[in-house]
């Protein structure tokens, strides 16, 4: 077949044509780049039945005789339920490249909690399914570093630690159910409890772990 | 913090360890019971059985004369009972320290595991069936293995409330004989269990007619419509992923354990072929939880079957890049001379007290786990 260049021409400018519609319907992935089972780990954004999960945790599964597998637990950034999918080792799945900006938490609204980037002024919004219970760290005005993927925020990493006031410490008589002799529950300046050793006061700082929600330390 | 520490500043953590030393003294007791022998085999041995899918501990063994000799960490103690039962042994069972190198780093895995290994003479995988049912009643029934759990929060590790239900300490225990709690979910262990086989759970899990499907362009077919990646995948490959995703999260969840039986021959080449039905073999797996606990089969006798799968499995291995090493001739040896009609199985223990005491994950059931000591 000979080329016409009257058609070349015209199919390339529909193929452009289409390419911009597309992404700028946001239809195609294009920030994609393929990974294998080797390269997962914890916090990974994949691509998985066409949605956008984040991988909560990654272990191998050899149910014998030479065949090996990677079983993932998978958080839906849509929906925030966590699925759990067992790969053959070595499939390939698109892995969601991620930014990660500086943005400051304005404030809450309609279940969507609100940041803006300081440089630009562009506002973005997480919603609670994203944030789950670790929302509950958040303080108005502090800067966050929010995971982005072609200008879409995804998920927001939490420092490992974070320093909250005590506003209800009681008087340790409000013994816990929980665990080991030595421990109070009290109410820290964001809502939450916390359990802590009986010599914590009101209005001491204490130091939250964000991964667990458990005390670490006097702030 | 190191375990040894948590439990000087939280004396009542002890009782979650002391579910270990109970579940081993009454498994004795059963088994002793059951009219067995309990025996001792080496755990540094010169060969091991070649396992293409695990990588194992190896080591030197060095004489006064410098004499020096490859030895490894062993990975399962069934050549050696094997042997014992070929001797003419009869019903025996060891408990024994088992090494696999190269395993996740996780909560869940170490690298040394105690392993219980039975055999029954002159049984089939039925029997072994029963054992496991009453062995596990047995423990849960026992009030002394009952463990008032003390969750694993020490100090630095407090739980608050309004958190994320994972967090959220439970009361995991044995409430009364035979019911089984553990995460929120309840399991009556009295015998008999749920049994169900490969077959039939291929057809009321995954919709599959397991018999249709052995041809692997079918088998292919069938996965693709249901969204698997197909692409040079064996058979075995297709099987596992569609039973590891579909199936084996609902085995030993729906109130009882369950065991399930009836292999594809493919398989489970040690595994006796059923009569009634060669295209699968009497294996069989147990499932308390969603967790697979032990692997059972009506054993293999013939010896040259059993060397024909050792020489490819050490092809396997060399291909694999894994430690190479030659197999046992003294194990074939053995099987020459006659093993008996038997059936065994082996459990791994570990996630069994895991399960008794309320643990989260193995590591918390163990003084001196792998991820604190390699951390």
């Amino acid at each position: 077949m000979t080329f016409n260049p009257f058609i070349g021409r015209i199919g390339v400018l529909v193929f452009i044509g289409v390419l911009i519609l597309a992404v700028s319907c946001g239809k195609i992935h294009i920030h994609m780049t393929k990974i294998s089972t080797s390269d997962f780990k914890k916090g990974i954004f994949i691509l998985f039945k066409n949605e956008n999960y984040q991988i909560v945790e990654s272990t191998h599964v050899n149910p014998g005789k030479g065949s090996a597998f990677v079983r993932v637990r998978l958080k839906s950034l849509k929906r925030g339920n966590v699925e759990e999918f067992t790969y053959k080792s070595g499939e390939t799945v698109e892995e969601i490249p991620i930014e990660t900006r500086e943005m400051q938490y304005i404030y809450k609204e309609n279940e969507k909690y609100v940041f803006m980037d300081p440089k630009s002024y562009e506002q973005y919004s997480l919603s609670k399914e994203i944030l789950g219970e670790q929302a509950g760290y958040l303080k108005e005005g502090n800067v966050y570093q929010i995971l982005v993927n072609n200008e879409e925020p995804l998920s927001i990493r939490f420092p490992k630690k974070v320093t909250f006031k005590v506003v209800e410490a009681g008087e340790g008589a409000r013994g816990n159910t929980v665990s080991s002799g030595a421990k109070k529950s009290v109410k820290l300046e964001n809502g939450m409890s916390v359990e802590v050793p009986l010599f914590i006061k009101d209005g001491e700082m204490v130091v939250v772990d964000t991964e667990t929600g458990t005390y670490v330390e006097r702030g | 913090m190191k375990t040894w520490k948590k439990l000087k500043e939280n004396p009542k953590l002890w009782d979650r360890y002391f579910v270990r030393e109970k579940v081993l003294r009454e498994t004795r007791n059963f088994f002793l019971k059951e009219g067995f022998h309990e025996v001792e085999t080496p755990l540094l041995n010169p060969a091991l059985p070649p396992e293409s899918y695990l990588e194992v501990f190896e080591t030197e063994l060095i004489f006064r004369d410098k004499t020096r000799r490859r030895a490894f960490l062993t990975a399962s103690p069934e050549m050696s009972l094997k042997k014992l039962l070929a001797a003419g042994i009869g019903d025996c069972f060891e408990i024994c320290k088992s090494f696999r190198n190269q395993e996740d780093r996780s909560l869940l895995h170490n690298p040394e595991f105690t392993m219980i290994e039975w055999y029954r003479v002159n049984a089939d995988y039925r029997k072994v069936m029963e054992d496991v049912e009453n062995w596990i009643y047995y423990l849960a029934a026992n009030p002394d293995i009952q463990c008032h759990c003390e969750s694993d929060v020490t100090s630095d590790e407090a739980i608050p409330s309004g958190l994320p239900r994972h967090f959220v300490p439970r009361n995991d225990k044995l409430q009364n004989s035979g019911i089984l709690t553990y995460k929120n979910k309840t399991l009556d262990l009295t015998p008999p269990w749920e049994r169900i086989s490969i077959k039939e759970s291929f057809q009321k899990y995954a919709g599959l007619d397991l018999d249709s499907h052995f041809d692997l362009e079918k088998m292919k077919k069938a996965a693709k419509k249901k969204g698997y990646k197909v692409e040079n995948n064996t058979w075995e490959e297709l099987f596992n992923q569609i039973f590891l995703n579909e199936i084996e999260p609902h085995l030993g969840n729906e109130g009882k354990p369950t065991i399930i039986y009836d292999y594809p021959k493919d398989m489970a080449a040690l595994a006796k072929l059923k009569k009634s039905d060669p295209n699968y073999a009497e294996r069989f797996e147990f499932y308390l939880f969603g967790i697979e606990l032990g692997d059972a089969y009506t054993e293999l006798t013939d010896w040259k079957e059993q060397e024909e799968r050792f020489k490819n499995e050490v092809q396997l291995r060399k291909k694999l890049g894994k430690i190479e090493f030659d197999y046992d001739r003294d194990f074939i040896e053995a099987l020459k001379s006659g093993l008996p009609d038997c059936s065994g199985i082996a459990v791994g223990l570990d996630r069994l007290i895991m399960i008794l005491s309320g643990a989260d994950n193995v590591a918390d059931t163990l003084f001196f786990p792998a991820v604190e000591l390699f951390s």
